[in-house]
């Protein structure tokens, strides 16, 4: 099942399935660690349409719901993977 | 010995570069603090070590302003030694760059930071299972806290001083990549570029198709940096770095690159197997070094951030933090602002009698006590205000809650159409415009840099705010000061949202940005991250008032004073405001307003003491610039006074800030234009409109 990392609750996990569009956002979001594969869980959302606290890779990451609609998830939840800090 | 720091944001290098170099570089928690490089010597065992401290990047693949200011430095300066510095407790992200780095330059030491925030959140790492790893050398250290750093500088220097590079472990790449980098590799051993750099790196930016590669460039020295610091050393940015491109080298390749892309192996393809090779790497080795403690507590930030992140709760939190620094600076301290003016009086009575006890002329006693003491005895009541805002700022910038105030507040910036990121250059502002202009340049889109580029002028500075809560203080007394204040802040407040929505308009930006910003641990601030710098603006401040505001207060009085013998209205001063004085009319200034306005152009506080040697405050006399002021002007006439005062120029500093960063002398221009006809038009609308309504 495929949706967009803006779709999850908070509290959810999710694996991302790719990045759609390309150019500077697409390289930022790489460098940042997000990479097909890797999962990620929504922590929080600001209200009224403001941004998103997400969790990888043991860090804290805020962005935009603009930017969240672009990274594809999908749902089914890779129960091994353990993470660094934070995640507890 | 030119030795770099280098890493992602916020892991700590500009604390390192303090602790080693002695100097006062700016620390915080949040991202994106460093925007330009700081060069310090250092002398150690008969070496002299070039250090810079260098903006943090996420990756070489540089696109932000700050970051191409790091990516340039290694690539163009080629430092002898790499100081990666990687935070602890978030080492596999930060993992990213020491490998992109280990590509370009094989002699780097990797200090691993924060040492104490991993351990507290279960993280045990071990160092030299990294160093294994990698084939690198590794150091803890805990910079916060000085441990470490020593031992980081002397490994540096070691592995500057090896024969030969080292040899550290590559990331393996695909075999299908592999060969592709190969073919690559073959095609450009032979070109001049080869000497220059590893040649497997280079083949990998040319299968990236990194604009950059194959060209040369020649640095050249920018000499406006030394003059710069003399300007206004509140500001001090560091050196500006300048290159001139010297020629274009073509290289093969071409042919190559088309075929891959026939084959479907497009750049974004390239960059994506690459990082994704990298990041696969890092996973495969983690295990070998880390181990993760399972604690069932949540940490301290995921507790903080319940409260403070929360939905319902993190605004009202918000509030009542920025409500706590506005009033604890410029409402409780006033009986610290009345100590030191009292003190000021004393000095000046002391002095005018030793003057007249020895004879002096009276117009060396009159400069003493109705200009100097007048004009810098004025400004300098409200260094008790900067003191405790720069206290308040600092420690909530090292605290981390800045970035939460940035993510709470990212929704408004959406609303003006602004970018996340924007915040930090506009809270910045509060403490002075300079390095709020100069915050900018993390921000991705030339244009949005440029929109929030003009609006910094419109955020109140602390001097400014000083000079307006003296003003305040005197109109206004009591409860209806604070409300007052709190009223001026919100129309800056409101302005800067009408003019981010008119100058997306003027700048024609039509993208909504993307906003993407690491939300850091949060962790006591140290003693030093807050006093440190509070004292460093304090005394930037002082050194100001006794160097420019005494120039200023003297060049005032002289003008003010002579011809002498004639009244107030007919010396040089009055004369001047004659001229500007159809300017103030329709808001209902007088000359004296005008004068003192057009002089705090020069610097803010220079209005205040204007204000103080016009409206002859004789510093021996028990009463202030601002009872002075009362006698003079009804409470409406002031509160315009104020709302323009706040709105209407930004300083001197400001200005060639803005110019040196948008490298427009026409931006520049119009950003001052903005300025100059907004405050005056808000300036007309409060004064008519509060007439009509009845105010006085
Ligand atoms: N707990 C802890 N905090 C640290 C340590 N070292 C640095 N810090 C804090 O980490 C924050 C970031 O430090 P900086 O030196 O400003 O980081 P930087 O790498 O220069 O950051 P940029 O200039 O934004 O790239 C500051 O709040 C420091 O006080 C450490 O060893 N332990
Ligand atoms: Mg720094």
């Amino acid at each position: 099942m495929e949706r967009s990392l803006g779709e999850l609750k908070p509290g959810e996990r999710a694996c991302v399935a790719r990045i759609n569009g390309g150019g500077a956002l697409r390289r930022r979001m790489m460098d940042m660690g997000i990479v097909p594969g890797v999962e990620l869980e929504v922590v929080r959302c600001a209200p009224m349409g403001g941004p998103l606290q997400i969790r990888l890779k043991g860090y804290y990451l805020a962005m935009r719901r603009g930017e969240c609609a672009k990274i594809v998830v999908s749902g089914e939840q890779r129960v091994a993977i353990k993470h660094t800090l934070a995640s507890r | 010995m030119k030795i770099a720091l280098v890493g992602n944001p916020n892991v700590g290098k500009s604390t390192v570069f303090n602790a080693l170099t002695g100097s006062n570089q700016q620390v915080g928690n949040w991202a994106g603090k460093t925007v330009e490089r700081k060069t310090g010597i250092i002398r150690r065992d008969n070496l002299d070590i070039e250090l810079v401290d260098l903006p943090g990047t996420y990756s070489l693949t540089a696109y932000t302003q700050e970051e191409i200011v790091t990516r340039q430095y290694i690539l163009r300066e080629k430092p002898d030694v790499v100081m990666a510095m990687v935070d602890a407790s978030n080492i596999e992200r930060n993992l990213y760059l020491v490998l992109q780095i280990l590509e370009l330059a094989p002699r780097v030491v990797i200090g691993l930071n924060m040492m104490d925030l991993a351990k507290s959140s279960g993280i045990i790492l071990n160092a030299t299972e990294l160093a294994k790893a990698l084939n690198v050398s590794v150091v803890e250290i805990v910079a916060a806290k000085g441990i470490g750093i020593d031992k980081f500088l002397s490994e540096a220097v070691r592995v500057g001083l090896l024969q030969k590079d080292p040899l550290v472990h590559q990331v393996p790449y695909p075999s299908e990549l592999e060969e592709k980098i190969r073919a690559m590799e073959n095609l450009l051993k032979d070109t001049s570029w080869a000497s220059l750099y590893p040649l497997r790196w280079l083949a990998l930016k040319r299968l990236e198709r990194d604009p950059e590669i194959g060209q040369e460039w020649q640095s050249v020295s920018a000499p406006e940096s030394s003059k710069d610091k003399k300007r206004d050393s509140c500001c001090d940015s560091g050196d500006a770095l300048n290159y001139k491109l010297k020629k274009i080298i073509e290289l093969p390749g071409n042919d190559l690159l088309r075929s891959y892309e026939e084959e479907g192996w497009t750049r974004d393809h390239f960059e994506m197997a690459f990082a994704d090779a990298k990041y696969n790497y890092i996973s495969q080795i983690l295990p070998r070094f880390l181990t993760q403690e399972d604690l069932r507590k949540p940490s301290l930030t995921d507790s903080l951030d319940r409260w403070i992140l929360s939905p319902i709760w993190g605004y009202p939190i918000m509030i009542l933090v920025l409500a706590l620094v506005f009033w604890a600076s410029f409402i409780a301290s006033a009986p610290l602002g009345e100590a030191v003016s009292q003190g000021m009086a004393l000095a000046a009575d002391f002095l005018v009698n030793l003057l007249q006890w020895s004879h002096a002329p009276t117009f060396l006693m009159s400069l003493v006590r109705d200009g100097i003491f007048a004009g810098v005895g004025a400004v300098l009541a409200f260094v008790p205000q900067i003191a405790i805002f720069f206290a308040f700022f600092s420690f909530l910038q090292d605290s981390g809650y800045l970035a939460r105030a940035a993510f709470l507040g990212d929704r408004l910036m959406q609303l003006m159409g602004l970018h996340g990121k924007s915040f930090f250059s506009l809270v910045s502002s509060f403490g002075c415009n300079v390095p709020g202009i100069m915050a900018t340049r993390t921000l991705e889109d030339p244009k949005d840099r440029l929109i929030t580029m003009l609006l910094n002028p419109l955020i109140p500075c602390v001097p400014r705010l000083g000079v307006m809560s003296a003003v305040v203080a005197a109109f206004f007394p009591g409860t209806r000061g604070a409300m007052i204040m709190l009223s001026l802040l919100l129309i800056s407040m409101l302005l800067v949202m009408i003019s981010a929505l008119f100058m997306r308009r003027v700048v024609d930006q039509r993208e909504r940005s993307a906003f993407v910003m690491e939300l850091p641990l949060y962790h006591l601030p140290t003693l030093r991250n807050v006093l440190w710098p509070t004292w460093h603006k304090t005394y930037t401040f002082l050194k100001r008032a006794w160097t420019f505001i005494l120039a200023a207060s003297v060049v005032v009085w002289l003008l003010s004073s002579f011809p002498q013998g004639v009244p107030m209205d007919s010396t040089w001063a009055g004369k001047m405001g004659e001229w500007l004085e159809f300017i103030g009319k329709p808001l209902g200034f007088d000359w004296k307003i005008m004068v003192a306005i057009v002089f705090g152009f020069t610097a803010k506080e220079t209005t205040l003491s204007t204000l103080g040697i016009l409206y002859g405050v004789a510093a021996d006399a028990s009463q202030s610039i601002a009872q002075a002021m009362t006698g003079a002007m009804s409470p409406l006439k002031a509160y315009t006074f104020l709302v323009v005062y706040m709105l209407y120029i930004p300083c001197l500093a400001s200005v060639v800030t803005t110019y040196k960063e948008s490298g427009s002398l026409r931006w520049t221009a119009f950003g001052i234009a903005y300025n100059l006809i907004l405050s005056f038009i808000i300036g007309w609308i409060i004064f008519h409109g509060g007439q009509a309504l009845g105010f006085q």
